[in-house]
């Protein structure tokens, strides 16, 4: 398992060095410069250009701002804004738990719901239950992210008032320092009657906005998964023994249907992101994905890269931990063995 | 059993659902919070160093400038300092500034004085002395002080006492009084920023702002919130409202539904597409006007054939500028007849517009001598601008145009900054482009026509140079009088409309959303959102 372990890891670094590398060159090779793009009309004299690019060292060849930058992330360093002179990471870990706060509700969502959904298709296969679930699963696949958002804001927010339309939480009743950067987490913390409920309310409708696309996936993945273990020899036996319908399927043919299922939210974390992205932008929501999207437009090369760097590490992570999991579900599958 | 549990939960269940209910239905504090749905986060809260419309608006309820624009106009009026004595022919100033004036406080920073002369010369000298300890801090660009040309206005800045600093220019120039209402020429505590380099945290000083203004900072949340509350200390009128509060919100669909449902009273920029449906909104005001910006079409006078000011002219009735504006702007748009928009002083009414005439521009271009067709460049932005919403629209739509009066136009255009450098260099024929004023001066508009912006590399692109125009426009820069200056603009205006340099296209009309119950707002023309003097009814 440690042999495992560290092959693992080790196969990390060249992923992260290949990142490190993709992510600089990509924006460079995107038309427009850091320091000029912030210039309007006015423009900008040539001394005072060749003196910000010399000091942001973009007058160095780019094999040698490569080196400087890796030699700085070696040290912990990813630099700092152009936009706004804050060091990156501080700007990204303010930012980054709204995103992990959103993505996980969402991801939770799709799990409590997907699961049982995609479990009770299969084993009504051919009902009308097993029909609805899979053409719905196709339209929550296949709904653009924007449209779906948007719909849900008129209705919920707009229409019946239910949810607020946007933001964490409101800033006219609530106001608390943020001390973890969740807010659900930070209103419990504040003792301020209501805020929680306030922020769980805020919370809804991007999470279900986000968590449309993987439940789809889930229960898609749970239903045909369970299918497959549905027939085997091993269940078929189970119910021969007399066991309790619930018990075959809970325990015996889910635990070895999950290893897809669980691959798949695994991989699922990668979209979850870049869905965040667009969620974030319908719902007012400040995490790294607007955050992200303003470094591109702004070419502030030290955010963006350190940004993307940092999400990729998230989702390499994530799917390293994924692998980790198939020897808890399976023991038969145990890494190393 | 069974009724013993279900009275332990309905003892559990009825007080959470009443907390539920209690919190779900709770309302706003007694404290009278405004909240504007703003559309980013500030680069910092010091506007020395900063760029953009969103970062000065987050910073100016903390502020306060020597001079300052009087509410809704371009006005400059007294600001910290209370009256300037102009000697020297125009080239001494020498500013009296007001007593008494605090700064705010912060957690760690209580002010032990007053403001006084020491807070302006730091506020100049961080951006304009390289050798300042805090000229490096947060990157050291100070865009507006370099674009306004400070470094080369200024001689000298220096205290006489406590409250007179004396202002030496090495020419006389009377919009300096403007450019020191801008937001680059904030005044800032130099006592905080002495107390923060010897805590050895300087680059704090331009995140959280220690100011004078109406409002002082209470939190940033980034892409979040930045709340303010009223400052109870002020030296003008004070604030209206208890709490301010930027809610961040850079999507304007979730703009209009955080005012539609309230939880915002105020939003900057909707979409032109919306504004049919707020206006019949009951619940919401929208008000409106020109914009300080005018976009246009430059045609190079260098490059023959529109060394002719009759081709310039021809070409200017050849484009139907209401399509455009119809077509284009969607209605938020106001055609332009002079190069300085109808809110700016000085603006002459009486000239008129060229009409749209493609049958005289064919038969002028006839009688100038022209061959057609006419092959031609004309270029456009590759980006959106606040004058201009789609500039390769509105070259295809200009292109469509010149083609019936016989010019082929083909479209070109480049990435923005080298667009901007190539168009400053003169490589093009012609080119679109604008402009957004700075500081209400006129000056501020008319020097983009002037002889000195016609080098190569300047900021004159139809490179037009003008000797009546131009002795006008230098003279108006020292004259004290407004009245004198507004008459020699006026002449400008006609001398530039008979030579047609550059097709005038639009002013961007501004428009702004609120709530009714929004009261005291009143719209800028340079584009600002202050709240001072606004109130919830």
């Amino acid at each position: 398992m440690l042999k495992y372990l560290f092959k693992r890891l080790a196969l990390t670094i060249p992923t992260f060095v290949a990142l490190m590398f993709v992510t600089f060159v990509a924006i460079r090779l995107v038309p427009g410069d850091p320091v000029e793009v912030r210039v309007g009309e006015h423009g900008i004299s040539p001394e005072r250009l060749a003196y910000f690019r010399h000091e942001l060292g973009l007058d160095q060849p780019v094999w040698k701002q490569f080196l400087d930058y890796a030699w700085k992330i070696l040290h912990g360093d990813f630099g700092t804004s152009l936009r706004t002179s804050q060091k990156v990471l501080t700007e990204f870990f303010t930012l980054f738990p709204a995103t992990i706060e959103l993505s996980l509700c969402a991801m939770l969502l799709a799990i409590a719901l997907g699961i049982p959904a995609g479990v009770t298709a299969a084993v009504k296969r051919g009902s009308w239950y097993d029909q609805i679930l899979m053409s719905t699963s196709v339209v929550g696949y296949s709904m653009p992210i924007f449209w779906w958002g948007l719909l849900l804001q008129m209705l919920f927010a707009e229409g019946w008032h239910l949810t607020p339309t946007s933001g964490r939480i409101d800033p006219i009743n609530y106001y608390f320092e943020p001390v973890t950067g969740f807010m659900t987490i930070d209103a419990l913390l504040s003792d301020q009657p209501g805020a929680f409920l306030d922020a769980l309310r805020h919370l809804i409708l991007p999470a279900v906005v986000l968590g449309t696309f993987p439940l789809a996936v889930i229960a898609r993945m749970t239903r045909s998964s369970m299918l497959e273990v549905l027939s085997e020899d091993y269940v078929r036996t189970a119910r021969a023994k007399g066991l309790s319908p619930l018990r075959v399927v809970g325990l015996h043919a889910l635990r070895n249907a999950l290893i897809p299922v669980v691959t798949v939210i695994g991989l699922s974390v990668g979209s979850l992101l870049a869905g965040a992205v667009l969620t974030e932008t319908i719902f007012s929501w400040p995490g790294v994905g607007h955050w992200l999207i303003e470094s591109i437009s702004q070419r502030d090369y030290p955010a963006l890269q350190g940004g993307v760097m940092i999400v990729s590490t998230f989702v390499i992570l994530v799917n390293f931990g994924v692998d980790l999991l198939y020897g808890v579900i399976n023991p038969r599958i145990a890494h190393g063995r | 059993m069974q009724s013993r549990l279900r009275v332990g939960f309905a003892r559990a269940i009825v007080p959470a659902l009443a907390a539920a209910a209690f919190c779900l239905g709770s309302t706003a504090l007694s404290a009278k919070t405004l909240v504007y749905c703003s559309e980013g986060s500030p680069e910092s809260f010091s506007p020395a160093i900063n760029t953009t419309g969103t970062s000065f608006d987050a910073a100016r309820p903390v502020y306060d400038q020597l001079t300052e624009f009087k509410r809704g106009t371009t006005e400059v009026g007294p600001g910290l300092a209370e009256s300037w004595d102009v000697s020297d022919g125009g080239k001494t100033i020498t500013f009296h500034l007001r007593k008494g004036v605090k700064f705010h406080s912060t957690k760690d920073f209580k002010p032990t004085r007053d403001f006084n002369a020491d807070d302006v010369l730091f506020s100049f000298n961080r951006q304009w002395k390289s050798d300042h300890p805090y000229f490096k801090v947060s990157g050291g660009k100070y865009d507006y002080f370099n674009d306004m040309d400070m470094p080369t206005l200024l001689d000298s800045i220096e205290k006489k006492d406590d409250y007179t600093v004396v202002m030496k220019l090495k020419e006389a120039n009377v919009t300096i009084l403007a450019n020191l209402a801008m937001d680059f020429a904030t005044i800032q505590s130099a006592e905080y920023a002495d107390f923060l380099l010897k805590k050895g945290t300087p680059e704090q000083f331009d995140q959280v702002p220690v100011g004078t203004g109406p409002f002082s900072f209470v939190a940033y949340q980034k892409d979040a919130v930045i709340r303010y509350k009223a400052n109870k200390d002020y030296w003008g009128d004070k604030a209206l409202v208890d709490d301010l509060v930027f809610a961040i919100t850079p999507d304007p669909s979730a703009r209009y539904s955080k005012v539609k449902t309230g939880e915002c009273h105020f939003m900057i920029a909707p979409r032109p597409a919306d504004l049919p449906e707020m206006q019949k909104d009951p619940a919401l005001k929208v008000i409106n006007q020109p914009g300080l910006n005018i976009a246009y079409l430059a045609f190079n006078v260098k490059k023959p054939p529109f060394d002719k000011k009759e081709v310039r002219q021809a070409l200017s009735m050849a484009i139907d500028k209401a399509a455009i504006i119809k077509g284009v702007y969607l209605g938020s748009g106001q055609a332009a007849k002079n190069f300085i928009p109808p809110t700016m002083w000085s603006y002459n009414d009486k000239v008129q517009d060229y009409p749209y005439d493609p049958d005289k521009a064919k038969a002028m271009l006839k009688a100038a001598g022209v061959a057609t067709p006419l092959d031609i460049d004309l270029w456009y932005m590759p980006v959106q601008r606040p004058y201009n919403p789609n500039a390769k629209r509105i070259a295809e739509m200009m292109q469509a145009d010149l083609a019936k009066v016989g010019v082929n136009a083909k479209l070109v255009t480049y990435e923005w900054g080298e667009y901007r450098k190539r168009m400053q260099n003169g490589e093009h024929i012609t080119g679109q482009l604008g402009w957004t004023g700075d500081n209400g001066d006129p000056d501020n508009f008319f020097f983009l026509d002037g002889c000195t912006a016609a080098r190569p590399g300047g900021q004159n692109i139809s490179k037009w140079c003008d000797k009546e125009f131009d002795d006008r426009l230098n003279k108006a820069k020292t004259l004290a009088d407004q009245n004198e200056r507004a008459k020699l603009y006026e002449e400008m205006q006609v001398i530039e409309h008979d030579a047609a340099p550059n097709f005038l296209i639009a002013h961007s009309i501004v428009y702004e959303t609120m709530r009714k119950e929004v009261v005291g707002f009143k719209q800028s023309p340079l584009g600002k959102h202050e709240f001072q003097g606004v109130d919830l009814k």
